[in-house]
């Protein structure tokens, strides 16, 4: 990971492709690195789908090596869906196949002229950039298969649908697992699009020939990750719940919460989550052959994740994840497991975040286009998604464009992007997360990470109020490091309750750079990642009035806690004074 | 006239446990002493292990509200606990008992009142999720819940030929009854309540 790529989509002649020392953004990797580039390199009043616009793949710092949970790939940049800075990351095979085959990034610039679609194809021996019109307006599934005639099962794919291809704003870009499933996605922000707008259509990466990326001190990186994977495998979230039920464990604690939005945020409690809990999931996907405990990446020990069957045991989808079951099923009324994996299925074949696609229907039922709980109904809305009708354009562009279209009132979203699964009302915590993150509406921007162990700004009174705000700027610093260095959040737990095994991350990237890593350190990096974030979205136009909640969060008290979002807007505009 | 108390057992093999993880997740009732805090329930009434409960349960719920000491929450008669174990994301550690996020979730949190909390005997509808459905589902099984009868019905119609088969059997007020029997429901039709007990083997 000692260069940088860069693809020149609108170069005269063609696309051309230069490589870099990483020079300035040496050490960075995931986040820190995308945003980074971003805030430095992209004019913050460019079209998001224009030729200013740049497209960035990072891996993490430590992805492509033997550590363990490494595997995300982040992708960012200004985001169509939400005219902020954007970093969406996904796991797969990407980030560890274009880190061993020595990339810190591949930044996508420019704009082809023409209407040919290409594919990349990077490998121990550079880059090439391919027109392949027989692409065109494939979805990932048909995609994938048609690429492993050529490319083989070897490499990692990612890829876009035709969602992204018509560049609408939820479109997502798809990475391949290790079965070779375009099954994880860049979900958010509408990143997808924008990688079809430089009307590239499959980045095929081939690290045959690579090897492992070693670490500057083999022996004590090895023995930090032998503690790490300990850690994780010990404590009850990673060990346990995750790998048997996976994060969909959480609609049944999020309903009895009264934090499980309904009906387009309706309701709080959901009378059908029990057909739609993690535990009732994990129990058919058993019973039809499929499994409820499966790796989205090599390396990965907590294997959150399954295979979803339906009833004579052939494949669906991949495990829909908490967010997804919550945003086509109780958001949308319906409490049927199996409508919920089909309409994952076309998310993720279209090329579609699916919290955006979920909401998106809910506040399309909201507008009469289809009854709250209809299956048949919310099927046909996406297949017209899929089939790029006027109708599915509007759908596809989100729920923000949706609800102005149809005139809903409600519309949940923050700076254009879907609110998440948990209802801010009841949860008034998350809602300070929602408001004021630099990415739009989203629940990994303040994760559960090890604040407490940081103590990054100081212990937090539980019982006040404005311990909310405090707590929120923790998690968003803690997370915005640990974004960069490709770890996926679901160590939050581990390493927020054993500081053992935080210590064990911190030896593991020490060991690996040949420094001495602190908390301090990754406090800094959260700071500075976040700082450069905040300062595009001020460039790009975007005050302490964006990072607001929408009006009826604050008008509406929703059952049965009868709560409405009250933490003051003074407070929460304190959130980014450190 | 109201209907009699069904005292209805089954016997079923311990892999079975998983079909009646629909009903454990929407909660069932049971008769207990209430007037009492949550410890006092779950340890003195209920057997479960003090140790069990500060490790094992990092969440719960009294009457939808997360409950962080258990120490000093009382219940009352007609309340709902939800027995969870430790949950993933910001929510779950904000949910989670005495959690350092506790200040995330503000006003949800169960606050102890003055109101009338007398000892007696009453019914609680109790709610089990995750992990604790395994450890704690056949715990409570054994001792015997109570459902409507319509409930049970509806459960016993939609088991499948698995579930019918590894079926002992039963017994209906002390009187057994062939698995035959109980999947035709006729026993069971004549309303009122049942105190379902499952022997796991």
């Amino acid at each position: 990971m000692d260069r940088i790529a860069r693809i020149d989509m609108g170069a005269a002649g063609g696309p051309k492709v230069t490589f870099e020392e990483v020079g300035e953004y040496a050490g960075l990797g995931g986040r820190a690195l995308t945003s980074l580039v971003i805030a430095t390199e992209v004019h913050p009043l460019c079209h998001p789908l224009g030729a200013e616009n740049k497209l960035i793949f990072a891996p993490g710092m430590l992805s492509g090596t033997t550590g363990s949970m490494t595997g995300r790939l982040s992708v960012g940049c200004k985001s169509p869906l939400t005219g902020t800075i954007k970093e969406s990351n996904a796991g797969g095979q990407a980030a560890q196949v274009l880190a061993r085959i020595g990339y810190a990034a591949v930044i996508l610039e420019g704009k082809p002229a023409g209407d040919d679609l290409y594919k990349i194809i990077i490998n121990k021996d550079g880059i090439t950039v391919e027109v392949d019109n027989s692409l065109q307006l494939m979805d990932n599934y048909p995609l994938v298969e048609k690429l492993r005639k050529e490319y083989g099962d070897k490499v990692a794919y990612i890829t876009i649908g035709s969602a992204g291809e018509r560049q609408l704003l939820a479109a997502s870009i798809a990475c391949t697992d290790p079965e070779l499933r375009p099954t994880r996605h860049c979900g958010r922000g509408g990143v997808g699009a924008v990688m079809g707008a430089k009307r590239v259509k499959a980045i095929i990466l081939d690290d045959a020939g690579m090897k492992m990326r070693p670490a500057k001190e083999p022996e004590k990186f090895r023995d930090a990750n032998r503690k790490f994977v300990e850690g994780l495998r010990k404590h009850p979230v990673t060990g346990e719940g995750l790998p048997a039920y996976g994060t969909n464990v959480l609609t049944n604690v999020l309903n009895e919460a009264g934090g499980y939005p309904t009906r387009n945020f309706k309701g709080g409690v959901f009378e059908g989550s029990a057909k739609l809990s993690g535990e009732a999931q994990a129990e058919l996907e058993v019973k039809r052959g499929g499994t409820a405990t499966h790796g989205c990446h090599r390396g990965c020990v907590i294997q959150c994740s399954g295979i979803f069957n339906d009833k004579d045991g052939n494949y669906v989808t991949k495990q829909p994840e908490y967010e997804t079951v919550w945003s086509h099923g109780g958001h949308c009324g319906i409490d049927d497991l199996d409508t919920v994996a089909k309409l994952d299925y076309m998310d993720d074949n279209f090329g579609l975040d699916t919290i955006e696609m979920g909401v998106t229907i809910g506040v399309a039922m909201d507008a009469g286009l289809a009854e709250f709980g209809d299956r048949e109904a919310a099927i046909r809305l996406m297949e017209e998604v899929g089939k790029g009708t006027p109708l599915g354009r509007v759908l596809g562009c989100g729920a923000e464009i949706t609800g102005k279209v149809f005139g809903v009132e409600k519309v949940p979203v923050v700076k254009g992007q879907a609110l998440p699964a948990y209802d801010p009302r009841p949860i008034q915590g998350i809602g300070v997360t929602y408001a004021t993150t630099t990415q739009g509406a989203d629940h990994t921007a303040g994760y559960a990470i090890a604040t407490n162990i940081l103590k990054v700004g100081g212990d937090v009174d539980p019982l006040k109020t404005e311990g909310q705000v405090e707590l929120s700027r923790n998690l968003q610093i803690a997370t915005a490091a640990i974004d960069s260095t490709g770890m996926c959040l679901f160590i939050a737990f581990a390493i927020m309750d054993q500081p053992e095994t935080f210590q064990a991350l911190l030896d593991m990237l020490g060991a690996f750079y040949g420094i001495t890593m602190t908390g301090d350190d990754v406090v800094a990096l959260g700071k500075k990642v976040l700082s450069a974030e905040r300062d595009f979205n001020k460039r790009a136009g975007f005050t302490k009035e964006h990072d607001r909640l929408p009006r009826f969060f604050y008008t509406d008290p929703i059952a049965p806690h009868n709560q409405t979002f009250s933490v003051p807007d003074e407070e929460l505009d304190q959130l980014f004074n450190w | 006239m109201e209907a009699p108390l069904i005292h209805l057992t089954l016997t079923l093999p311990s892999s079975l446990i998983g079909e009646f993880f629909p009903i454990l997740q929407q909660g069932f009732l049971v008769t207990a002493h209430v007037g009492c805090t949550l410890q006092r329930l779950l340890c003195r009434q209920w057997g479960i292990a003090p140790d069990y409960v500060a490790t094992r349960i990092t969440t719960i719920f009294l009457d939808s509200k997360a409950t962080d000491n258990v120490e000093t929450a009382i219940v009352r008669d007609g309340a709902t606990i939800a027995l969870s174990g430790a949950m993933p994301g910001l929510v779950g550690a904000t949910m989670r008992r005495g959690g350092h996020l506790a200040a995330m979730r503000g006003a949800m949190t169960h606050q102890e009142t003055a109101a009338d909390a007398t000892d007696r005997i009453g019914t609680v509808r109790v709610k089990l999720f995750n992990l604790l459905l395994t450890e704690l589902g056949p715990v409570f099984l054994k001792r015997g819940i109570l459902m409507g009868c319509s409930d049970v019905i509806s459960f016993f119609r939609e088991r499948d030929e698995t579930f019918w088969e590894s079926c002992d059997g039963g017994n209906i007020n002390g009187t057994p009854v062939g698995a035959g029997l109980l999947r035709t429901t006729q026993p069971l039709c004549v309303g009122g309540s049942v105190r379902l007990t499952v022997n796991f083997r």
